[in-house]
C-alpha cells in the first residue's frame, strides 16, 4: 500500500466530481394531516392506533407494530418538555457558530416519540432535561407547512 | 445447529485505516481480500461466494458502489452480492456470509467490507446530512454529530453519568491503538485532554469522536469440511443475530439500545450462551463514539444498565481486564472506515482466538469472542459469535 501521509486529497492525481442532484419530497397522507394543522391551527397532531391505543407522533398512516391503518388524529396541543437536548458550537465544516444553537428531542404528554427542534428564549445553561416548553409558530401569513413553522419551543411561561 | 452447516472463519485482512488514501475503494477492497486469501491459503478461484458491505454511495461518491467494487472484492462471474445496514454493515456482512455457506449454497464464502469516505470532499459530514427523514428533521439542519450528542446526553442523564467517566473509553482504545500495525489514531492521551477537547455539540467533543477514515477488511469463510482439510486452527461463527427497531428515533429509548439487546439475544441462543459476561472472554463492540462502547455494552448485556462506566473505570475491559473490549483499539484508535470498521472487529476476534494478535492479543486463551456493529439511523445491531 501507499504509506505516505497526504493531508491535501488534492495533492494526488485526482479527478473532481460531483452528485448534486435535487428532490422534491411530498409530505405524505400523515404528514399533509400534521402539517396542516401546525399551518391553520397551530396544533401539533398525534396519530392514534385504535388496535393498540399507542398515540404516536409524529403521526403515521399505520401503525408499525399492528400493521394496522390509523384513522384516528388526536391533537396534543403545543406544549411538551425537553427529553434530551444538545447545544450546538459548531457548523458543519468544523467552524465556530456565533451563538450556540440549543437542539431538544421535545415528548407530548399521551403520546410516543416526539419532534426534534430549536430551543429559543433561553440560555444554553438554563435548559434542563425534563423542562416545559412550548411551540412559538411564525406569524401565519409565513407558514408554509413545514417543520419551520414553528420557530422554535421556549419555556412554558 | 441443526439444518444448518457449521462455519468456520479460516483467513482474515485488513488494509491501513488512513484520511486520504491514494488507493481507489477497488483497490483497497483488492488488497484485504488478497490478504485475507492468502492467509487461507486459498485463491480466488477456490472462492464460490462473495459478499461485500459497503456503506452509504455518497461516501465513495458512486451511485451502485457495490457494483463499481465488484472486481476489487474478487466478484467476477460469481455470485455477488452486497449489504448495506450503515454502520452496522461490517459485521452484518459476516453475518450474511454465513447464511451463504450455513445454507448449504456454498463450501466458501469471500466477506469483504470498504469505505472511501475521503471522497467526499471536503468532510463526508455533508453525505450524512441527506440520511435523515427529509420532512421532519432535514429541514432543520440535522447533522450527525447532534443527533448523537441527543442521545449520549439522554444516556448520561438517565443513570447519572459523567463525561469524565466516558471518557475512560477513549483513553483506553487510543492507547490500545498504539499497538495496531493499521491504526490511524494510536495515541496516549488523558481524561483531561478529552474534557479540554473542543466542545463540538455538547456533549459531545473533538477526542469524543473515531475519524474520517479509509480502509478495507476481509474474511474468508469456509463449510467444516473445507476448513478442516486447510487449517488445524479454525475460527467457527457460532452466533449470529440482526435486529431492526423503529425508523423514527425520536420513539426509542436514547438510553438503551434494544435493537441490540434484540441482535445480541437472537446471537446468545444459537450460541448456547446463557451468561454472556462469564462466557465471552473477548468483545469488540462498535465505538464511533467513546459512550458507545458503554452504550452498547449494557445493550450485549456485558454489563447492567448503568453499570458499564463502572467496569471501565475498574479496569475490567481493558486488554488484561476480565472481560476485555476493544483490544484493537476500536473504531477510536484503529479508524472508521464504516463498513470497513465493522468487519475490522470481526478479524480482531479472529486474530485473538487463533492466538495471533500479537502485541495487542488479550491474557489467557480466549475461547469465545463476540463483535457488535450498530448502524443505520441509530436503530441497527448486527452481532457475530465466534469460537476457536
Amino acid at each position: 500500500m501507499a504509506t505516505e501521509k497526504i493531508t491535501d486529497i488534492r495533492h494526488m492525481l485526482h479527478w473532481p466530481g460531483h452528485m448534486e442532484t435535487d428532490y422534491i419530497y411530498t409530505q405524505g397522507i400523515a404528514g399533509e394531516k400534521f402539517f396542516s394543522e401546525i399551518k391553520e391551527n397551530e396544533k401539533i397532531y398525534g396519530g392514534r392506533c385504535n388496535h393498540c391505543g399507542q398515540v404516536f407522533v409524529p403521526p403515521r398512516l399505520y401503525c408499525e407494530r399492528c400493521f394496522r391503518k390509523i384513522a384516528e388524529w388526536r391533537n396534543l396541543g403545543s406544549k411538551g418538555v425537553v427529553y434530551t437536548f444538545t447545544v450546538v458550537y459548531i457548523d458543519i465544516d468544523g467552524a465556530k457558530l456565533d451563538e450556540p444553537i440549543m437542539y431538544a428531542l421535545i415528548t407530548f404528554d399521551g403520546a410516543e416519540g416526539g419532534l426534534i427542534h430549536r430551543l429559543g428564549e433561553i440560555k444554553p445553561h438554563e435548559v434542563q432535561i425534563g423542562m416545559p416548553v412550548e411551540a412559538v409558530f411564525r406569524p401565519q401569513a409565513e407558514r408554509t407547512g413545514s417543520i419551520n413553522d414553528i420557530r422554535y419551543f421556549k419555556p412554558q411561561s | 445447529m441443526v439444518g444448518k452447516k457449521r462455519v468456520a472463519v479460516i483467513g482474515a485482512g485488513m488494509t491501513l485505516f488512513r484520511r486520504n488514501l491514494k488507493e481507489t475503494g477497488k483497490e483497497l477492497a483488492w488488497h484485504a481480500s488478497k490478504m485475507a486469501l492468502d492467509q487461507a491459503g486459498l485463491e480466488l478461484n477456490d472462492m464460490q461466494s462473495v459478499v461485500m458491505g459497503t456503506a452509504p454511495d455518497a461516501f465513495d461518491g458512486v451511485h451502485m458502489k457495490g457494483e463499481y467494487l465488484a472486481d476489487g472484492a474478487g466478484a467476477w462471474r460469481k455470485p455477488y452480492s452486497r449489504v448495506f445496514v450503515g454502520g452496522g454493515t461490517g459485521v452484518f456482512a459476516i453475518d450474511a456470509g454465513w447464511w451463504h455457506v450455513a445454507s448449504g449454497q456454498f463450501d466458501t464464502c469471500l466477506v469483504v467490507a470498504e469505505e472511501k469516505m475521503s471522497s467526499c470532499y471536503p468532510h463526508p459530514a455533508y453525505a450524512f446530512t441527506t440520511i435523515f427523514d427529509p420532512i421532519y428533521s432535514r429541514p432543520l439542519g440535522v447533522t450527525l454529530i447532534w443527533i448523537f450528542a441527543l442521545e449520549m446526553h439522554r444516556y448520561m442523564h438517565r443513570h447519572g453519568i459523567k463525561k469524565e467517566e466516558i471518557a475512560l473509553v477513549s483513553v483506553k482504545n487510543k492507547r490500545n491503538a498504539l499497538d495496531h500495525p493499521c491504526a490511524q489514531l494510536g495515541a496516549n492521551i488523558t481524561v483531561e485532554d478529552v474534557l479540554n477537547s473542543e466542545i463540538m455539540c455538547w456533549p459531545v467533543q473533538r477526542l469524543d469522536i473515531s475519524p474520517t477514515s479509509d480502509g478495507a477488511a476481509a474474511l474468508v469463510l469456509a463449510s467444516e469440511d473445507v476448513a478442516k482439510k486447510l487449517t488445524d486452527n479454525p475460527v467457527w461463527i457460532d452466533g449470529t443475530g440482526w435486529c431492526i427497531d423503529t425508523t423514527f428515533w425520536t420513539n426509542r429509548d436514547l438510553y438503551y439500545p434494544r435493537y441490540v439487546q434484540c441482535a445480541a439475544q437472537m446471537a446468545y441462543k444459537m450460541a448456547g450462551i446463557k451468561n454472556p459476561p462469564k462466557e465471552i472472554d473477548v468483545a469488540e463492540v462498535y465505538d464511533p463514539f467513546d459512550y458507545k462502547e458503554l452504550h452498547h455494552m449494557e445493550g450485549l448485556m456485558l454489563a447492567r444498565k448503568g453499570q458499564a462506566p463502572k467496569l471501565t473505570a475498574d479496569g475490567v475491559t481493558q486488554r488484561d481486564g476480565d472481560l476485555p473490549i476493544n483490544p484493537s483499539g476500536g473504531l477510536l484508535g484503529v479508524g472508521n472506515p464504516i463498513a470497513a470498521a465493522g468487519l475490522m472487529k470481526c478479524c480482531e476476534i479472529f486474530w485473538q482466538l487463533r492466538g495471533e494478535a500479537g502485541k495487542r492479543q488479550v491474557k489467557g486463551d480466549p475461547r469465545t469472542g463476540l463483535a457488535q456493529a450498530w448502524g443505520d439511523l441509530m436503530q441497527y445491531g448486527s452481532v457475530v459469535i465466534m469460537r476457536s
